[in-house]
């Protein structure tokens, strides 16, 4: 139906609260909305971008963090092409919970999802995480690792455009193989 | 149809209780009165009906007692003006019988004095039908609000004819049961009215109409004769089948006292989806799919334009989950198996944003939420009335044709509205076309008026789908019956109703 050569689908998760709305606002809408309520269920919506002047359709699901939406939000790892698990760095205990999101993620996504660990929130000035920090964990798992502020737009679009470039390179490789 | 109960103070707990809502939380924009009826319409002359005196009184207060019998110009307001606010009778009086006894009795009496009779559920119609049109004595039901038996296993409801369609499904949710049917008024509106207009609703798609669903009714009628038909069989075919002479016929050939509603299981899981499209095309592609893809637990499948939403956002602050589009599709599920449900919703989201066909939206289990998007749907003929004067039609259409009345009538009405739109029930080819202006305009009226009953007829669509004929439209019935039925219904009407005193000036022309 639309012109576009390439269709990923993007999967947000982490705890409630570290900022995933907002994340997606800002890359979709250029918009970075207060005091928005706690996602409940699963919001979607589509971005297309332009890669090496190629159309390329990021489906980006946003998903609840709340402990009692979990049951849903696991059928959606299945499918999906790119994982983003994000953290806020002035949040220790969002950063704590990294181990039982990978857990989910290796028991329900598929083995070749792009994972990528983002600390959001780095417009914050009370920091608890040190970028190395996140850094090191990002590596031990075998992670793209980025750092975020969804409030000052800073490496938001840098975030998803990495995304759809490295999803078209491995969609590539595997066309012409 | 109102909103849900939730929301508005009022819609919880109104006649099931005997206590009638006021205007003001009824979600009226302003308390003043329309026009009464007999000036508006002033083609519409009072028939040959005996007029009130204190005889008659006297008979129903020996009857009813003081309490039940109200006489008091300002009691019976409420009751003379429809939920719409286009038409207001002038009846002083207002009878409220709590058993089919007493309905019987009135009746006969009503019959033998040739005294006109307006019965009346929830007040919630759309067309007029349950307020008198003139000074007909107002037959209220809601003190019969008994549910008589449930059975879990067969799932057979029996009650009577006054019970509030949201306190039945509190009730039956007990017993593990659902009514089949909800709309928007449920909060108010009354079974006995609900199957004597052959209400639809929300979830027609799935559970299919009254005329489906109820299995038996006790009708009383004009002249006070009870019509015991109420069995509670799934198969019985035992003669004509005479329920189906009260289902739809608006109070004009009997009242129904007592109804056996045939009722399903409540779903184990409920899903809901809201999404934007940014054409009508696309709606109906979203549509076809979901059929295919969510065949057997799809329950609802509704559309709703940007001019419906920007009411309820604007007027009443309801918040959209996703961003402005030209349409929005708003489907839910019920089934048995959550995770199964989810799986196979997910799968149809990804294919139907895959191909771009739906661009954004949100998909939830969570009660609050679920609500909170039924609103958008359900409260949007509410907001409506913060506009001033609502023209609303409700028509059925070829679903290939479901959005164009709102096309051609935007080019015959140009910007002398302040709204032309629709929302609807895209699972049963139903939308609720509407005009919105400041005030009421005769010279509106002609340019919607009879163009929109040509157009659905032309199209051959039902200038009716579920609101049915009341005061508002008996002239423009031939658009959609033929001369034969409409002559068959009105022998009807003089066999069951002969001195024609129930709900005069309605349903027939």
């Amino acid at each position: 139906m639309d012109d576009y050569k390439f269709l990923f689908k993007v999967v947000l998760v982490g705890n409630a609260g570290v900022g995933k709305t907002c994340l997606v606002r800002r890359f979709t809408q250029g918009l970075f909305p207060p005091g928005q309520g706690a996602t409940i269920g699963v919001d979607f919506m589509i971005k297309t971008v332009d890669v090496d002047n190629e159309k390329v359709k990021l489906q980006i699901w946003d998903t609840a963090g709340q402990e009692r939406f979990r049951s849903i939000t696991q059928s959606y790892y299945r499918s999906a092409h790119a994982l983003i698990l994000v953290y806020d760095i002035s949040c220790q205990p969002t950063f704590d919970c990294l181990p039982d999101w990978l857990r989910e993620i290796e028991e329900y996504a598929s083995s070749k999802v792009l994972r990528v660990l983002v600390g959001n929130k780095i417009d914050r000035e009370d920091r608890e995480i040190p970028t190395h920090v996140g850094e090191e964990f990002a590596e031990r798992h075998n992670m793209y690792f980025l750092e975020t502020s969804a409030k000052e737009a800073e490496n938001v679009e840098k975030l998803f455009m990495q995304i759809a470039e490295d999803l078209m390179k491995v969609s590539r490789f595997l066309c012409d193989n | 149809m109102l909103s849900r109960g939730v929301k508005q103070l009022g819609r919880l707990r109104p006649c099931s209780q005997g206590i009638l809502p006021s205007f003001a939380c009824r979600g009226f924009a302003s308390p003043t009165l329309p026009e009464l009826t007999k000036d508006r319409y002033p083609h519409v002359k009072r028939g040959e009906f005996a007029k009130l005196d204190q005889n008659h009184l006297k008979f129903f207060r020996d009857l009813l007692g003081e309490n039940r019998v109200l006489n008091d110009p300002s009691d019976c307001e409420i009751y003379n003006v429809d939920w719409n606010r286009n038409v207001r009778g002038y009846s002083d009086c207002v009878l409220k019988p709590k058993t089919t006894q007493e309905v019987s009795q009135i009746l006969s009496f009503c019959n033998e004095h040739r005294l006109a009779v307006s019965p009346q559920g929830g007040n919630t119609g759309l067309v007029g039908g349950s307020v008198p049109v003139f000074d007909e004595i107002v037959l209220s039901l809601s003190l019969m609000n008994n549910i008589i038996s449930v059975d879990d296993t067969s799932g057979i409801l029996v009650c009577e004819g006054g019970c509030v369609l949201e306190y039945l499904d509190e009730q039956l949710a007990n017993h593990g049961l659902m009514m089949p049917l909800d709309l928007g008024a449920k909060g108010s509106c009354q079974i006995g009215g609900n199957v004597s207009t052959n209400a639809g609703g929300l979830r027609l798609l799935r559970y299919g109409n009254l005329q489906g669903n109820v299995l038996g009714i006790e009708a009383v009628k004009a002249n006070g004769e009870i019509l015991d038909c109420l069995s509670a069989l799934k198969k019985d075919n035992t003669g004509f089948h005479l329920k189906h002479l009260f289902i739809g016929s608006e109070g004009a050939l009997g009242v129904v006292t007592k109804v056996a509603i045939q009722c399903p299981a409540k779903p184990q899981a409920v899903n809901l989806a809201f999404l934007g499209v940014k054409s009508f095309d696309n709606i109906l592609t979203t549509f076809r799919r979901a059929k295919r893809e969510l065949g057997e637990i799809l329950s609802s499948f509704e559309m709703i334009d940007e001019q419906s939403i920007g009411a309820v956002m604007g007027h009443l602050k309801v918040k959209s989950p996703i961003d402005n589009h030209p349409f929005y599709v708003l489907f839910e599920t019920q089934g048995s198996n959550d995770a199964h449900d989810q799986e196979k919703i997910h799968r149809f989201l990804e294919n139907i944003m895959g191909d771009g066909t739906v661009l954004d939206g949100t998909v939830t289990n969570e009660p609050s939420k679920m609500r909170a998007i039924w609103d958008l749907r359900e409260r949007i003929a509410e907001a409506f009335l913060h506009d001033g004067y609502v023209f609303k039609y409700d028509i059925t259409l070829p679903l290939e044709k479901f959005y164009s009345i709102v096309d051609v009538m935007r080019e015959r009405l140009g910007s002398d509205v302040l709204r032309c739109c629709g929302y609807g029930h895209i699972g049963d080819g139903n939308i609720h076309f509407t005009v919105t202006t400041k005030e009421f305009s005769k010279d509106i009226l002609k340019r919607i008026e009879p163009f929109v009953y040509e157009f659905t007829s032309e199209l051959k669509g039902s200038i009716s789908a579920e609101h049915g004929i009341g005061f508002r439209k008996p002239q423009y019935i031939h658009y959609s019956k033929s001369d034969a039925a409409i002559h068959l219904m009105k022998e009807l009407k003089k066999l069951m109703d002969p001195k024609g005193i129930l709900n005069p000036y309605k349903v027939l022309p």
